[in-house]
């Protein structure tokens, strides 16, 4: 298996430039996850490292091979589209052996490598209908079964399951973890869905503006996010976020967010910042409803409750900002209408510069 | 009265006019059909008369017999397949790779080369630059002249260029990742896609072939290459001019009426039984299944 590489990879369609310089180096038999808002330019790199985009500047290596000129064909990647591309003339068995069959295998060997394929994705009894008459979830895996029959050195995923329904998709989800894991072969994968990206990845690359925020693996985006907008877009619901003025007290910093304040003891890197603007931002999940020693506490007015069953979200404000809290429920509901205070240990609380919107003094 | 309720009055009068119009078009394609039959199967002196309406006056087949003795028929006729398959064949090879080529966003100029096509379907070069062209290129009185020089028809391109445009760019992008070449995604993907498209240019070439006729009477002298349209045009003006013919109409069983039906019968026929075979690939949703859209 090959790794992918890009350096300073950048996209201009004539004057316009859409992607900005990447850098990214995707290890062999890494599973990495591009993710990021509509216009990221995630499918953009994503089709350059296809070959279906020329790259405008940059380098892009697969393996040792420097990849730009090379077509896609000659680059030993397998491609799942969005919207599957399934040739609908040809059954399934065709439409998997369509590649092998370009590239000359002989007969036998395709007919092995077909049965084998189908076998592992469960698609045996389909393999002579058409695609017109086949379930979404059964052509995402025959288009799935064409890119891996050609036992590709790098697999692309442009946003594969995106047009399925949510159930298939969860279960489409662990089938493609499964098949990595199977089959280990390099991955990078597209999509806007964050709970797709925290599922599958080993590493996420999260893009914004054809640029990239942050690489981690998806608990260090989820506990040390780089800046508001990663912050925002991992993690469902998005992490709470309010504007608040450091000040410096004996015990420690403490934000001063609309007459609410909170403790942010530990965060030394915070220390002799006061009157600093900053943006707070706590995690509904990292919200407590019982006080413990040395959390900082914020009075609250709740504003709603949704029960999710489990859990429950509890919907109240900072200031004029939404504040969100995830809490257990335990089964019922009846002791949470009686909130008014909520609680987060200080070690939880993020702290992001107001100008850049970056982080300030994490801790990990 | 349910169902009634569901139209109102204007509905109604609405469609009850398209119901009229349609009638009044099938009869008016219909009844020359029918009429021109019917005379052939008359007899010479019913058909001149102008006494046949609906059906056959004096039934007879008098007239094909004429026809089908004469071996300069079957020759036009063999002709006339010659260049409608030759031509059909020779047109969809340009067709179907130019109309390819200008639906591709990559291709260089194309904006250029689209109109450079457009642009014949207004003006062409006319008649006798054409055909001096023709005498140029050593190609009068050729039957390969015919099949090459009306090949191309800029309509028949635009028309599938536009189906070409609409397959979804990720069936190109798909095939090529999978490794075909231009060629392979042409052939193996776009063309199979196109069916129905195909099959209506195919059906155009057929009939614009099959009734062929001024080209074929300016550019053709043999008379071993004439199609079978020139050769109902020669018999007419035959049987007219015929003096001592006309002069036994009163007793003929055949006339230039009936023979002239009965060629157009004779001629009409290969298009009637290639239709449905054609027809049923004007099937939709060929592409269904294959995209989610």
């Amino acid at each position: 298996m090959s790794g992918v590489f890009l350096e300073g990879i950048v996209k201009r369609y004539g004057a316009v430039e859409v992607v900005h310089g990447i850098d990214l180096e995707i290890q062999p038999q890494e599973f990495v996850v591009l993710v990021g808002p509509s216009g990221c330019g995630k499918s953009t790199t994503l089709r350059m490292i296809a070959g279906l985009e020329e790259i405008s500047d940059g380098t892009l290596r697969i393996g040792e091979r420097v990849m730009n000129r090379v077509a896609p064909k000659d680059r030993d990647v397998a491609m799942v589209f969005q919207n599957y591309a399934l040739y609908p003339h040809l059954n399934v068995a065709e439409n998997m052996a369509f590649g092998l069959r370009i590239r000359k295998t002989p007969k036998a060997e395709i007919a092995t490598t077909i049965e084998e394929t189908a076998r592992i994705l469960g698609l045996t009894e389909y393999l002579e209908r058409r695609p017109a008459d086949l379930s979404g979830g059964q052509r995402q895996r025959v288009a799935m079964g064409r890119a891996i029959v050609r036992h590709p050195d790098v697999f692309l995923f442009d946003e594969p399951l995106s047009n399925l329904d949510a159930k298939l998709r969860t279960q489409m989800r662990a089938e493609i973890k499964r098949l990595h894991k199977r089959l280990g072969v390099t991955s990078v994968y597209v999509t806007h869905d964050q709970v797709e990206a925290m599922t599958l990845a080993d590493r996420i690359v999260v893009m914004a503006d054809g640029r990239i925020e942050q690489i981690g693996t998806p608990m260090e985006l989820f506990n040390n996010p780089a800046n508001v907008f990663v912050a925002s877009f991992i993690g469902s619901p998005p992490m709470n976020q309010f504007e608040a003025t450091l000040e410096d007290s004996d015990a420690g910093p403490i934000a001063h967010a609309n007459g609410t304040l909170i403790q942010l003891h530990g965060q030394e890197a915070l220390r002799g910042s006061a009157g600093r603007d900053v943006i707070i931002g706590i995690r509904p999940e990292h919200v407590m409803l019982n006080a413990e020693p040395g959390t900082a506490s914020i009075p609250i007015e709740l504003d709603l409750i949704e029960t999710l069953g489990s859990e429950a979200l509890l919907h109240t404000h900072v200031g004029r900002e939404t504040f969100v809290a995830k809490v257990e429920t335990h089964g019922e509901i009846g002791h949470l209408h009686g909130v008014n205070a909520l609680h987060v240990k200080p070690e939880r609380v993020k702290v992001f510069d107001k100008e850049t919107g970056q982080a300030i003094g994490q801790v990990a | 009265m349910m169902k009634s309720n569901l139209y109102s009055r204007g509905d109604k009068i609405f469609a009850l006019a398209v119901s009229v119009l349609i009638g009044m078009f099938t009869v008016a394609t219909l009844y020359p059909f029918i009429y021109i039959a019917a005379v052939s199967f008359s007899s010479g002196f019913a058909a001149t008369a102008g006494k046949v309406v609906l059906t056959p006056i004096d039934a007879t087949i008098e007239a094909y017999k004429y026809v089908l003795l004469d071996p300069q028929f079957w020759v036009s006729y063999r002709n006339t397949f010659i260049y409608t398959i030759g031509g059909t064949v020779m047109s969809l090879l340009f067709i179907i790779p130019g109309a390819y080529a200008l639906s591709r966003p990559q291709l260089y100029g194309r904006r250029t080369w689209n109109l450079f096509i457009a642009f014949t379907m207004w003006f062409n070069a006319g008649l006798i630059p054409f055909f001096l062209n023709m005498r140029d290129l050593g190609l009068l009185d050729s039957m390969f002249g015919i099949i090459l020089a009306f090949a191309v028809n800029a309509f028949n391109i635009i028309l599938l260029r536009n189906f070409f445009e609409a397959i979804p760019q990720s069936f190109e992008e798909a095939a090529r990742m999978d490794g075909a070449n231009d060629f392979q995604v042409l052939w193996k993907v776009f063309v199979p896609l196109s069916k129905p498209a195909i099959a209506t240019i195919t059906l155009f070439c057929i009939v614009s072939r099959w009734n062929g006729f001024f080209w074929a009477m300016v550019l053709l002298q043999s008379e071993e290459k004439i199609p079978l349209q020139v050769f109902l045009r020669h018999t007419i003006a035959t049987l007219s001019d015929d003096q001592e013919f006309t002069a036994t109409l009163m007793d003929a069983a055949y006339s230039a009426e009936t023979v002239t039906a009965a060629i157009i019968v004779c001629s009409i026929i290969p298009v009637l039984i290639v239709y449905p075979f054609i027809q049923k690939y004007f099937e939709k949703g060929i592409l269904l299944g294959g995209v989610k859209e």
